[in-house]
């Protein structure tokens, strides 16, 4: 029964979706074209003539009425044709799928850094209320929360990468050597989980605070429970509902974080293909990043509603 | 469904969804993903040869992304140096000083005959010249077929951002090995050299490469006869080229280089100071410079071509259509404050239209002799706009590229100008915005900042009336809506004489200079930075690619 209402609720869900992701297409369509960039003269240049931009032009159907561009578009996008890119001439699928997983693996990481520093971190703060760990621990979240991931990560690359050389400043590392990637993936998925495990730290402490009061912890001491035990079975998992409720618009926005942290580190991903996108005026490109990123945004607020009713039972669909 | 302790339906079994579950299936994701990415990595393309990771250099370029592997459509720097890299023109520019041109595929530099009142120049060709191999085509040898079929292709405007440089000019295979190029017009070796050279459409391609992947795909699979072939190229990442064990000057002592696009300044120079980049592309900032020279390890590199940064007047918007307000304009302005800004390392001042180092260029005694060279004057530009009774209530607006090294000139040309009362109002686009709106013909004022390979294709570009932006036959840079200097520019084109052609390029500027359309203000060397055992393989004075120049000489001195 239960199986069943989840289905229709993941499937109510996705057709609500359907009509965001249609919006969100529509105006990136429409702004790209707005601006005043030309695609065909960004891709030959400021030497070439007017006359060659114009032949591109024709070539790559810029010329075309903006209506028949559009549908055009949508008829490619709901037979999964992203398109080729405008500057050079790459099917788009394929340049997603290369960049997707480098994306992938840094928000993924770096939510494992953030979860696994800032709830240890919030558990501890909550249990040392207004003692010295608890301020540090506040400090600290807080100096998190207030530095740009971007900045963050300048700092580390100076540290760790150029004073004591202990990881690389720059790159993905070489294709096929899993150690070289995992060392590459450390500055980057650090600057953006110290930044998501402020975050949590803070999250984690009051909620932990909240839980610490209730009475079923209260019945947990008093039956004797060791304090490990009441923190670890009890408090902690109690506590964990909100954390995981908002652990979805924590990973939108490491995915947004991602983007910045790709470029300072020199990473390829979706936040590079995004910005080299932009500056090269490569429409097909950037619609299609932004389709991925959309589609990303619905998915993983859908899974956070998902979990949500996992890690907590009392959630009905 | 089996309940769990709270009496709740799992939504587990058969395929539901537990807490357990979803942690093995995060955890599958992560595992898979790496797999997946490397295998996609690889997919990119078939490696031809393999290179020891140790002889690859590690080059770091200022550029999101590839723009085009297609040399008769490379423009931005990041492609100019990469076609540099792959392909051969008949001619080229030696290493490390384009002022020198000496043959590459041709044997010989060729001299010009004059057949039915036509110039005819005839290449050539080396023997024993091997294509690249690809995944398409294996390697064969360069015949004139594909010499008639690549310069055919430059001339074409369909195919070419270059076509207009070889209009008027026809391509005969006389023989497997032997070329002939024939104008309608005589020019001179000035002008034609550099149009067969190692520079945008005189880069020889391979007919057969092109017709087997089209014109889409050489724009990632580029197929040269030049010292590195491309192996891989990663969107948004980095072009990979392999030494060719078969360029006809021999192997390259490098075994190849990993070039990667690398936007952010701060990023190319840590992964240089961390060890990751051998070079990269630099800053013209001062501050940089000194830093950078003083980094232990590191070596700066400052070379020519420059780049001309020089002000246009566009006269077609009053009151700039009168020459005694941009003449004092020019009075109020300061070459050295805009040179402070610039940065002097890498920047000099420019008194002529041309840079100094073109040849035809007016030389700085030339320009002050006939006291056209517009020294600071401010209460003589307050004179000239009281004559022109223009003075107070003057005001311009004008969009500027959000790049530095025109914001800053826009916004010290917006203080000096409000010296004299002149106010300038900015609205910062991004670059791509601006070339596109100076080009609609926007900006009173146009500061632009550019290179040409010589003083015809300068002249023409931005002094011309064809090339006048909007309304021009072939419309281009020229922002200023000027045709004075179109008989002088046609008849120094149309000149063999090496010294007439230079002293009508000479009194085309002078009449600029004396009409007040162009300001011009510095020029701008190019900067790199490398470790110390980076050994380019030649001197470094200048590069038309606007790069330092790796070849097969190029090699790593490291143990």
């Amino acid at each position: 029964m239960r199986k069943a209402l989840l289905a229709r609720y993941i499937a109510g869900r996705l057709a609500l979706g359907l009509p965001v992701f249609l919006g969100v297409v529509t105006i990136v369509f429409v702004v790209v074209r707005v601006l005043p960039g030309d695609p065909a003269a960004a891709a030959l240049g400021q030497y070439a003539s007017q006359d060659a931009v114009q032949a591109l032009r024709e070539r790559l159907g810029l010329d075309r009425p903006l209506p028949v561009q559009y549908g055009q578009y949508l008829a490619a996008l709901a037979r999964g044709d992203l398109g080729r890119s405008l500057i050079n001439g790459e099917p788009v699928r394929g340049e997603i799928a290369h960049n997707l997983p480098y994306t992938l693996h840094l928000t993924l990481l770096a939510m494992a850094f953030g979860i696994v520093l800032g709830v240890p971190t919030g558990v501890l703060a909550a249990l040392t209320r207004n003692r010295l760990p608890d301020s540090i621990g506040r400090i600290l979240s807080l100096l998190g929360l207030s530095a740009p991931a971007y900045y963050l990560g300048i700092l580390l690359i100076l540290l760790f990468a150029i004073q004591l050389r202990l990881f690389p400043a720059i790159g993905a590392g070489e294709p096929g050597d899993a150690v070289d990637a995992l060392r590459h993936l450390v500055l980057p998925a650090g600057t953006l989980g110290l930044v998501m495990a402020a975050a949590v730290a803070r999250v984690t402490r009051s909620t932990v605070l909240n839980t610490l009061g209730q009475d079923f912890v209260r019945t947990a001491r008093a039956k004797g429970l060791r304090s490990h035990a009441v923190i670890l079975r009890h408090t902690l998992r109690a506590a964990l509902i909100p954390i995981v409720s908002l652990a979805g618009w924590w990973a939108i926005g490491l995915i947004g974080d991602s983007v910045t942290t790709e470029i300072v580190f020199a990473r390829p991903g979706l936040g590079s293909l995004m910005v080299g996108a932009m500056l090269q005026r490569d429409y097909t490109s950037l619609q299609s990043v932004m389709v991925v990123y959309t589609a990303f945004v619905v998915l993983i607020n859908l899974a956070a509603d998902v979990a949500y009713g996992v890690v907590d039972p009392r959630v009905r669909y | 469904m089996r309940p769990d302790r709270h009496g709740t339906p799992r939504t587990g079994p058969g395929g539901g969804l537990t807490r357990r579950r979803l942690l093995q299936a995060a955890v599958a994701a992560g595992l898979a993903g790496p797999g997946l990415a490397e295998r996609l990595a690889r997919g990119a393309a078939a490696p031809a040869l393999a290179a020891a990771p140790g002889s690859m250099l590690r080059f770091g370029q200022a550029a999101a992304d590839l723009g085009t592997a297609d040399p008769h459509y490379a423009s931005g720097t990041q492609d100019r140096a990469l076609v540099d890299m792959i392909y051969n023109g008949l001619l080229r520019f030696a290493p490390g000083d384009s002022s020198v041109i000496e043959p590459d595929l041709a044997v010989e530099l060729p001299r010009p005959q004059v057949v039915g009142g036509k110039q005819v120049w005839t290449f050539r060709l080396r023997p024993g010249v091997l294509w690249h191999p690809s995944e398409k085509v294996p390697a064969y040898e360069l015949s004139s077929e594909d010499v008639v079929y690549s310069l055919e292709k430059a001339a074409d405007r369909s195919r070419s951002a270059y076509s207009a440089q070889y209009q008027g000019m026809t391509f005969q295979a006389v023989d497997p090995r032997t070329v002939a190029v024939t104008l309608d017009t005589p020019v001179s070796t000035n002008l034609f050299y550099p149009l067969v050279a190692n520079y945008s459409g005189g880069f020889i391609v391979s007919k057969r490469a092109v017709e087997a992947y089209g014109l889409d795909g050489i724009k990632t699979r580029p197929v040269g006869t030049g010292p590195f072939e491309a192996q891989r190229y990663s969107p948004k990442d980095r072009f990979t080229l392999v030494a060719n064990p078969r360029y006809f000057r021999g192997a390259p002592r490098l075994g190849g280089v990993d070039y990667r696009y690398m936007a952010d300044l701060f990023s190319r120079e840590a992964g240089l100071r961390g060890g990751e980049l051998d070079a990269i592309y630099g800053d013209k900032d001062d501050a940089w410079i000194t830093r950078m020279q003083a980094t232990a390890g590191s070596r700066v590199d400052i070379f020519g071509v420059g780049e001309s940064t020089v002000l246009y007047f566009n006269t077609s918007v009053p009151p700039l259509d009168r020459k005694e307000v941009r003449q004092a304009i020019a009075y109020a302005l300061s070459r050295e404050q805009f040179l402070a800004l610039a940065g002097r390392k890498a920047s000099a001042v420019q008194d002529a239209p041309l840079a100094p180092f073109l040849p035809g260029a007016l030389t700085e005694k030339e320009v002050a002799a006939r006291g056209l060279d517009y020294r600071t004057d401010v209460a003589r530009a307050r004179r000239l706009l009281a004559e022109a009774g223009v003075q107070g209530g003057l005001a311009f607006e004008c969009v500027t590229s959000q790049l530095r090294d025109y914001q800053t000139p826009y916004e010290s040309l917006q203080a000096q100008l409000g010296a004299i009362g002149i106010k300038l109002g900015l609205r910062v686009v991004d670059h791509a915005t601006f070339h596109a709106l100076i080009r609609k013909n926007t900006n009173p004022l146009v500061i632009y900042i550019a290179f040409r390979p010589n003083a015809e294709i300068y002249l023409r570009s931005f002094y011309h009336s064809a090339s006048t932006v909007v309304t021009g036959a072939h419309p281009d840079t020229n922002f200023i809506h000027y045709a004075a200097v179109d008989a002088l520019i046609d008849r120094a084109r149309a000149e063999t004489n090496a010294a007439r052609q230079v002293a009508l390029w000479k009194d085309a500027q002078v009449k600029i200079l004396e009409d007040m359309v162009a300001y011009p203000m510095y020029y701008t060397n190019q900067v790199y930075a490398r470790t110390a055992v980076v050994d380019y393989g030649h001197p470094l004075r200048s590069e038309i690619s606007l790069y330092p120049g790796i070849d097969e000489t190029t090699r790593l001195r490291r143990g």
